[in-house]
């Protein structure tokens, strides 16, 4: 649905043939691809300031100090604001980077032809439920659906019950749980729930804040912990996996999903990273993808790339070879996307999952970075 | 909206009476300084309207009146690759921008608080100024000040971890069990974020407010009249009932009108307790919103609108409630200086 719109946007980027400074490092070029622009340590010292998702904000602060003991000119200066005010941000020139859990649209490429999303993460979504005694759920997005309609209102719900034949489910009532105002993690929820039941795609529809219908046991709270702590007994709630310990800790059964070949599945990174490799297949030239309900018997239904915007044509060239190191750091194995830095929050890297051709899409995006 | 002392304009009289050759340098420069000065306060309101006016104009053409009816609150498919035109201004397919839940949560939490805070407050006021001595009511009034000055985000942060959670689990149910009596009464109370948990922490809020404008007038109703109702036998209730509240009556609709006009624009302590959930609530305790909390809780979502009309949306929202706030404050502060004269506490800003 994006491919229209953007095939005249540089796939490959500016090629920057010179190096700056002594400390930078030249891949070599080979088999007549473009060489990659720089990357390297800075010769003045470099602000990289960022703006927007508070969900990628505990990572990216992660990510500071081995940023700078790895480059001691680079100074990664996140801050949150939330996804819109990320991008909107970058395209602003605010800040260099803005952090978003949404890719960007075509009309918002067609505004900014100079604007890139470059993934650095992935993270996913968890379907918590507050049923003392019950330790396996199996849900589909359909009864979701139902459930957030209100057409589904208890637990016993002969649709629940034939979802979990050898479980008995208690006969409350269920409350759905919503987040407030505007939440990234509402739009993928939300486009999960279009993806699985065609009354809620022309109805309600997805976005980061949707006309929710009205339920009559109802709440909502105000982020991923909050969602974790308002979830009371009956409750469901869509809770990022950042927040995944804090649920179990709270007593709460995640459910397991129904994804599009059938199977029932927990966020793992094994399920996570079988989301990407699926996804990946139809990844367009502007990293622009939707990793919602994918197919593949190992996939979890609702995945999404964590994306940094930023603006391909910078105001000076230290700034450009500060954020293309940046990138280049940040999705290597041996440094952002560390094991140790990427648990903290749940996400999963992208090396382990997408394949040599993906990746080198995405490193010809990070080199387009110039001025 | 501040009124200028009355002492301004004399002053400025005085000044024309001398001729410019007998100004000094010093006068000059001050006449200058001050002539900016006294432009920049309502130079800002016609600014800040005009911005909004601007900022609204394509959600004001693309709606029409069905902004203020309209219940489906959407920015639309951002993912789109068309959009859709509205008398000639374009937006994200399936966008939708009505106010109504949002015009209603505005009214409902900001009248019911009133309806809750002027009793208190008009009685406090009386208490202060009628019942208890002046050097212990002098003291107590300056806590009325106090109240006025905490920050609204404590009074969220109260109201949604203290006070919401307390009075959903000890009073709301009984006040439920009436539900077959009135009816928006009925149903679930919730944990105690809603309509109802915001209405009583705005009057918290604006009891001050209400209670000391009154205090104001009250000590302002010549002594001499209560003296003679006294004087012909009355109690102190049936001098307060017959004489004192009749003589501000008018001032104390004032008041209100200024404690509504905070209420209706309150915004963080508000996000923080209704719920945040754009709809009319089935109930009186259900989550719901209002027009300030649901621009800063969709702002957000807003800015990834690349037609730009989900900003627009939200600024036709600040410019209603702008133009609600300052009907309601001005009509306040009309009927004040009819009744009272000088200068009045001005209510606190978000």
């Amino acid at each position: 649905m994006r491919t229209g719109l953007m095939g005249g946007i540089a796939l490959f980027g500016t090629l920057v043939v010179a190096a700056c400074g002594g400390s930078t490092t030249t891949p070599t070029t080979s088999g007549g691809q473009p060489a990659a622009a720089p990357t390297g340590n800075p010769t003045t010292a470099v602000s990289l300031t960022e703006s927007g998702s508070t969900l990628l904000l505990p990572y990216l602060q992660e990510l500071v100090s081995p940023l700078t003991a790895a480059y001691s000119n680079i100074t990664l200066a996140p801050s949150g604001g939330g996804s819109g005010k990320g991008i909107s941000d970058a395209i602003a020139g605010n800040s260099v980077l803005g952090g978003t859990d949404a890719y960007l649209s075509p009309g918002q490429f067609a505004a900014n032809p100079t604007l890139a999303n470059i993934p650095i993460a992935v993270s996913a979504q968890g379907i918590w439920a507050n049923l003392p005694g019950i330790t396996t759920l199996k849900l589909n997005g359909d009864v979701i659906a139902k459930i957030y309609q209100g057409t589904i209102t208890k637990w016993n719900d002969p649709a629940l019950a034939a979802l979990n034949s050898g479980v008995t489910l208690p006969s409350t009532t269920i409350a759905p749980l919503v987040r407030q105002g505007s939440s990234g993690d509402t739009f993928i929820f939300t486009s999960f729930l279009s993806a699985t039941n065609s009354a809620w795609a022309s109805g309600p529809g997805s976005g980061t804040s949707v006309t929710w219908p009205k339920v009559a046991a109802e709440g909502s709270a105000s982020s991923n912990p909050g969602m974790v702590a308002a979830c009371k007994a009956g409750c469901i709630a869509y809770v990022g996996v950042s927040a995944s310990a804090a649920a179990t800790t709270a007593g709460l059964v995640e459910a397991q999903l129904q994804n599009k070949a059938g199977t029932f599945l927990t966020p793992t990174p094994a399920t996570m990273a079988a989301a990407v490799t699926a996804g990946a297949a139809t990844i367009p030239p502007t990293l622009a993808v939707s990793l919602i309900y994918q197919d593949g018997a190992q996939s979890y239904p609702i995945v999404n790339f964590e994306y940094m915007v930023v603006n391909t044509k910078q105001s000076s060239s230290d700034i450009a070879l500060a954020a293309r190191t940046f990138f280049d750091w940040t999705i290597d194995p041996n440094g952002g996307s560390q094991t140790t830095l990427l648990s903290k929050e749940n996400f999963i890297g992208l090396a382990a999952s997408l394949p040599a051709s993906v990746l080198a899409t995405i490193k010809a995006k990070i080199s387009s970075i110039s001025t | 909206m501040i009124s200028a002392p009355a002492g301004k304009v004399d002053a400025g009289r005085a000044r024309h009476r001398l001729s410019q050759t007998e100004l000094s340098r010093g006068d000059r420069v001050l006449r200058a300084v001050s002539a900016v000065a006294a432009m920049i306060p309502p130079g800002l309101l016609v600014f800040i309207a005009l911005v909004m006016v601007v900022a609204a104009m394509p959600s004001i053409v693309f709606n029409g009146w069905s902004f203020f009816t309209g219940s489906v609150f959407n920015f639309g498919n951002l993912y789109a690759t068309t959009t859709i035109t509205h008398n000639g201004v374009a937006a994200p397919p399936q966008a939708a921008y009505g106010a109504l839940p949002l015009i209603f949560g505005t009214f409902a939490t900001s009248l019911i608080a009133l309806l809750l805070a002027v009793p208190i407050s008009v009685g406090g006021a009386l208490m202060l100024s009628e019942v208890i001595p002046r050097r212990i009511a002098d003291p107590l009034s300056v806590f009325l000040e106090l109240l006025a000055g905490i920050p609204s985000v404590v009074f969220g942060l109260w109201g949604v971890a203290v006070f919401g959670p307390f009075i959903a689990a000890h009073v709301y149910p009984a006040l439920s069990s009436l539900g077959h009596i009135i009816p928006f009464l009925k149903g679930p109370v919730g944990v105690g974020q809603g309509l109802l948990t915001a209405s009583l922490v705005l009057a918290v809020m604006i009891i001050p407010i209400i209670a000391s404008t009154t205090l104001v007038l009250l000590r302002r109703v010549p002594i001499l009249a209560k003296e003679g109702a006294l004087a012909l036998g009355m109690s102190r209730y049936e001098t307060a009932k017959v004489v004192t509240i009749p003589y501000i009556r008018t001032g104390i609709v004032a008041a209100s009108l200024l404690g509504w006009a905070r209420a209706l624009g309150e915004t963080i302590a508000v996000l923080l307790i209704i719920g945040d959930i754009y709809r009319i609530p089935g109930n009186i305790f259900g989550n719901g919103s209002t027009i300030a909390a649901w621009i800063a809780s969709t702002l957000d979502g807003a800015l990834g609108d690349f037609t730009g009309m989900g900003v627009h949306a939200l600024a036709e929202l600040g410019l209603l409630l702008l133009a609600i706030s300052l009907l309601t404050n001005l009509a306040g502060r009309i009927v004040v200086r009819r009744v009272a004269g000088g200068v009045l506490p001005v209510g606190r800003g978000v």
